[in-house]
């Protein structure tokens, strides 16, 4: 690998493998399953034998092992092609958790039965054309080079996340 | 119980070391030193950032391993009595300092890479991605402390 491409691979896996921790998290995709009490160690998910069962070691391990690939192809990847995607990504994410949210309060508040709010995929269709009017607006001078903030944007959005599905233990 | 007590004091004590030395490095670099050192806050701010990137990796990576060590032992006695004494909050935070543990982790490549000489003259990923870190090291040991306050050694 060139030199020049060190911190490229690093801040991609970075990136990369905080969003598949949280893909990892939220489906549940741990490459080994461990049973404390026992010391046992299962590939990939495994219900509970004897007593509590940690995925969290699995988790870690499936985005590692997903991201490695993943950010060794994004070093052969021009710079402005990376900043493309990882814009559009990052206004898909966004633009989708704002148009769902907003899909859901309409349902919520409205008077009639409004089932379509509910479905997911209108609300995916709505934040890709955001996402893709954004990338595509973006000015030229933003597109040159691979921005070095997504080092911190893309992990302190995926631990805002993961924060928010563990409000039920703040709320009990 | 006193093997685990004592990874988890060993734990402690590196954690401890990491989180003075992220924050020594994190003062320098945010907030540098333009006059010669006086006070002990001058003194402070005034370490050369560079030194302190291997001690970082390396405590940050042996204290993660020893954490996630003691966490098994932590899954089913500490965390089961917490959760028969409905202290909830304390285990969302455990689960939470799990997840901030491993965000670090991950960001560990980009702040080597970041701090690698020579250094790039635009300081500004090098100042992000060491704030960061140096949040999330916070973070993780004051979680860290809550919890075993609430039911860690002598408990």
């Amino acid at each position: 690998m060139a030199t020049d491409k060190v911190p490229t691979f690093a801040l991609m896996f970075g990136v990369i493998c905080a969003v598949l921790y949280v893909v990892c998290t939220e489906v549940n995709l741990p490459l080994v399953t461990y049973h404390p009490v026992i010391g046992e160690i299962d590939w990939l998910y495994q219900p509970p034998r004897r007593g509590p069962t940690m995925y969290w070691y699995g988790w870690m391990l499936t985005s590692a092992i997903g991201a490695v690939p993943l950010a060794l192809l994004a070093t052969a990847v021009p710079e402005p092609w990376l900043q493309r995607a990882l814009t559009f990504a990052c206004v898909l994410a966004v633009a989708y958790l704002a148009v769902s949210t907003l899909a859901l309060w309409v349902y919520d508040n409205a008077t009639v039965e409004l089932e379509f709010l509910k479905w997911r995929w209108p609300s995916l269709a709505a934040a890709v054309i955001v996402a893709a009017i954004a990338t595509a607006i973006a000015p030229a001078a933003w597109n040159k080079r691979l921005w070095h903030g997504w080092i911190w944007l893309v992990p302190v959005g995926a631990l805002g996340v993961l924060a928010y599905y563990l409000t039920p233990y703040f709320t009990r | 119980m006193i093997f685990w007590t004592t990874l988890l004091i060993i734990h402690g004590l590196l954690a401890l070391a990491l989180l003075g030395a992220v924050t020594h490095q994190t003062a320098a670099l945010w907030w540098p030193v333009r006059a010669p050192a006086g006070s002990f806050v001058t003194r402070f701010r005034a370490v050369p950032g560079t030194s302190y990137v291997t001690a970082v990796i390396v405590l940050y990576i042996i204290t993660f391993i020893m954490g996630a060590w003691i966490y098994t032992q932590y899954r089913f006695t500490s965390r089961l009595a917490l959760e028969q004494l409905r202290f909830f909050k304390t285990v969302g935070a455990f689960e939470l300092k799990e997840h901030v543990a491993t965000i670090g982790l991950l960001l560990l490549p980009a702040y080597w890479a970041f701090w690698r000489a020579p250094l790039n003259p635009d300081p500004r990923a090098r100042k992000q991605v060491t704030l960061l870190l140096a949040i999330l090291v916070w973070a993780s040991f004051l979680i860290g402390h809550i919890t075993n306050n609430a039911r860690g050694m002598g408990s």
